[in-house]
């Protein structure tokens, strides 16, 4: 199904390192023809092809390349990362060995063995673009293949920890979008930062050339369907670019004249003032927490390595417990730090978010000790969700994550926006991926009943429980059921909120639902993306008269709820939103009232 | 505030019922749906009680060993009356999980059907809660058929479609191990005809 209105028109124009990209040590336009030792030119040029050649009508393949090696600068980072793990040993065996000269010669032996393996790794595995494959070898002690069909890749990221780039390499991660069973990812630590580019243009042109093969393939089905859309222009341009080494001949631009002119835009850069919103998320505040738990475990590990009794930090901990007020005043410190320490951390992960658009993908980058960018192919984003809590509804601001088919662990991955003003998230996200659906449609009045008894009811329970414990057992019971009690009030303002938050909406091209109040979330979702609806009753429901309705999609989370609907309004949402599929099993007399 | 919580008033009521599965059927509901054409096999209520009462069985052993145990221990920290009363467990158990094992069957029966009409799978499913799933089959990745003991017993067979998305997936259970199978096959057929990017 295409979609007349579908958004970016696939590129036409070949990839290849985009003009203008700021890839160390390459010309812009040197990639395919410029001083690569190597001879493998990214994708093949249509006349180099190989003895076994295609059919007519299927895409050249580029030449195998020679097998190629990571740079040796991991030398240094591979041991250098592994020594966190040989460091206890390596105190262990100087300490036990009194440090005698005999336990220097086995602390010495220890480093030497570590680079001695860096240094194996390093010289047997090797990688290479082999006609449609990215093979991955691995000789140390068997040898071993991975291969990655390119068809495959869905996006690949570069990473530079902060070791990685002071030396000026990177490690790129290919996301196949394989699922939990087969684990067909791949890595490959330690290229130099143009290689990584190089390679990263060179596997997303084939991911560009499947989608075009994919799109002619539909447009031939067909057959000028929509004339509007772009799949047959575009598999054209395609069908004549798939021939032309990326960068050769016209810039994108030349070649298509409309949509996107330029190669690269940089959609928006975070203003660092505003990763002070950071904490409003709730994001990383148990880090004080996190960090205090962390130090014991590490005071305890490092007790035996170090032969401090592990007793004396046992009675440590006693001590502390003897003395309420310091454990109190602990208590007051760690959460006094949290919101410090959340930002820093919030800073430290979201450093400079820039979110840019470049040859049909979405990259976003950020972060300050590791540089992280992240790929999201166009083609596959079908709408996005906008979150907000409530601290963050207070401050108005809110967050983004784009919704992607085939992205795994897509809650760190496919975000837009970190914690930025609502407006600018609107605006950028109405530019990257299309504006949010407003004019929700509020939930029958049965479903704040709903909201309300869910949201108060558990804790009266408790509550009441409590209260029966206090009287028959003992008056310290009291405690607890206060605390019910006061919950439960909160609960009223609570369940009216969620009630308020519920909302769907369908505009003729996306469809939106809304829920939560505590974490608020809104789905925009293309209507192409619904794959099926399930509609749930539960027994409490059915007395009220509302059901759930969850439109399956294909991407995210996998299905998006729109609780509480009234049952006519639910039925016809679906039917709305997809009107062939459910034409034939409304009841009649339904169909006549709800149009 | 001026709703009610459990705000309904009985609606369409019986109107809207439609006649084939007749009193206690789900149609009965105020939701605008149709009954899917297609009951499952009768079998599967034989299948459904096995089931239900073997977890029966189970629980209520299980209980029972439980209270013999707290019984002959009589733990300390347990209040005097727990082990006084803990016979009234197994019982309760046994009380409240047999009837609905005998229940479930029928009620299911009579909640479960399935219907595949304008390559559109339509199937509802539940007892005291209910769910309505509409698969259509250009959107179909995978189509399984599955049997398990009883179920091969019985001749029974489960059919499992599934989508890019788990929310959009459906389960047929309980059908003839014929019926399942030619619906098996002719969604496999027909998802290939349709295929489009299915996400």
């Amino acid at each position: 199904m295409i979609d007349p209105a579908e958004p970016p028109p696939l590129r036409p124009a070949p990839a290849g390192p985009v003009p203008g990209e700021p890839s160390e040590g390459l010309p812009p336009e040197g990639l395919p023809s410029g001083g690569r030792p190597l001879g493998g030119l990214p994708p093949g040029p249509p006349g180099g092809q190989r003895p076994g050649l295609p059919p007519p009508g299927v895409p050249p393949e580029p030449l195998p390349e020679p097998p190629l090696r990571l740079s040796p600068k991991v030398l240094l980072t591979d041991p250098i990362r592994m020594l966190p793990s040989l460091f206890l040993p390596l105190a262990g065996v100087l300490f036990l060995g009194g440090f005698s000269p005999g336990s220097f010669v086995w602390a010495a032996f220890g480093v030497v063995g570590s680079v001695v393996y860096a240094a194996l790794r390093w010289a047997t595995f090797t990688y290479r673009v082999a006609g449609d494959r990215l093979e991955l070898t691995r000789a140390l002690v068997s040898r071993s293949v991975r291969t990655i069909p390119l068809e495959r890749i869905r996006g690949v990221d570069v990473s530079t920890p902060p070791l990685h780039r002071l030396l000026g390499i990177a490690a790129l991660r290919i996301d196949t979008g394989a699922g939990g069973e087969d684990k067909q990812e791949g890595e490959l630590d330690g290229v130099t930062v143009a290689e990584a580019e190089r390679l990263k243009a060179v596997l997303l042109w084939h991911a560009r050339a499947r989608t075009a093969r994919r799109a002619r393939a539909e447009a031939a089905r067909e057959d000028g369907a929509a004339p509007v859309s772009s799949p047959a222009g575009t598999a054209g341009g395609h069908g004549t670019a798939l021939g032309v080494p990326p960068g050769a001949g016209g810039s994108p631009a030349e070649r298509h004249g409309a949509g996107e002119a330029t190669p690269e835009r940089v959609l928006f850069v975070i203003p660092r003032r505003w990763l002070a919103y950071g904490p409003l998320s709730g994001a990383y505040l148990l880090t004080p927490f996190a960090l205090a738990a962390g130090a014991v475990g590490v005071a305890f590990q490092w007790g035996t390595e170090l032969r401090i009794d592990g007793r004396a930090v046992v009675s440590a901990g006693e001590w502390l417990w003897g003395h309420p007020a310091l454990l109190v005043a602990v208590l007051v410190a760690l959460v006094l730090a949290m919101p410090v320490a959340g930002a820093v951390m919030y800073a430290v992960f979201n450093w400079d978010f820039t979110l840019r658009a470049r040859e049909g993908y979405l990259v976003a980058e950020r972060g300050l000790m590791t540089r992280r960018s992240v790929s999201l192919e166009r083609r596959r984003i079908r709408g996005f969700e906008l979150v907000e809590g409530v601290a963050e509804r207070w401050a108005g601001v809110a967050r983004a994550w784009a919704i992607v088919t085939g992205l795994g662990d897509s809650q760190t991955r496919g975000q837009l926006m970190p914690v930025v003003p609502r407006a600018v998230v609107l605006d950028v996200v109405g530019e990257a991926v299309g504006p949010i659906v407003t004019g929700l449609r509020a939930h029958p009045p049965a479903a704040r009943g709903r909201r309300l008894f869910r949201a108060v009811f558990p804790w009266l329970a408790v509550a009441g429980c409590a209260a029966v414990a206090a009287s028959v057992w003992s008056p310290l019971w009291w405690a607890p059921a206060v605390v019910a009690l006061l919950l439960a009030a909160v609960g009223v303002p609570l369940g009216l909120d969620r009630y308020r938050s519920l909302g769907h909406s369908y505009d003729g091209r996306r469809l939106s639902v809304r829920s939560g109040s505590l974490r608020r979330s809104q789905a925009v979702v293309e209507k192409r993306a619904v794959v099926g609806w399930k509609l749930t009753q539960t027994c409490f429901q059915r007395r009220a008269g509302l059901l759930t309705v969850i439109a399956g999609v294909g991407a995210g989370s996998g299905g998006y709820a729109a609780i509480d609907m009234g049952e006519a309004e639910g039925v016809a949402f679906a039917a709305e939103v997809t009107p062939d599929w459910l034409a034939s099993f409304v009841a009649a007399e339904a169909a006549e009232t709800a149009g | 505030m001026s709703d009610q919580p459990g705000g309904h008033g009985d609606g369409t009521g019986g109107a809207a019922a439609v006649a084939r599965v007749g009193e206690r059927a789900p149609g009965r509901g105020r939701v605008p749906l149709r009954d899917p054409a297609n009951p499952i096999s009768r079998k599967a209520i034989v299948l459904w009680l096995l089931e239900q009462l073997l977890w029966a069985a189970v629980l209520s052993g299980g209980s029972f060993l439980l209270a013999r145990w707290i019984d002959g221990d009589r733990w300390s920290w347990l209040p005097g009356w727990v082990p006084d009363h803990i016979w009234w467990l197994p019982v309760a158990v046994a009380a409240i999980l047999f009837p609905a094992a005998i229940v479930e069957p029928f009620w299911r029966y009579a909640v479960h059907r399935w219907e595949f009409g304008d390559d559109v799978v339509y199937a509802r499913s539940g007892w005291v809660s209910r769910e309505w799933a509409f698969v259509p089959v250009s959107r179909i990745q995978t189509v399984d058929k599955a049997q398990g003991w009883f179920e091969r017993a019985l001749g029974l067979a489960t059919v499992e479609i599934r989508t890019a998305s788990h929310a959009g997936s459906s389960t047929i259970r309980g059908l003839d191990y014929e019926v399942a199978a030619v619906l098996a096959e002719s969604l496999a057929r027909r998802a290939e005809e349709l295929r489009d990017d299915a996400t």
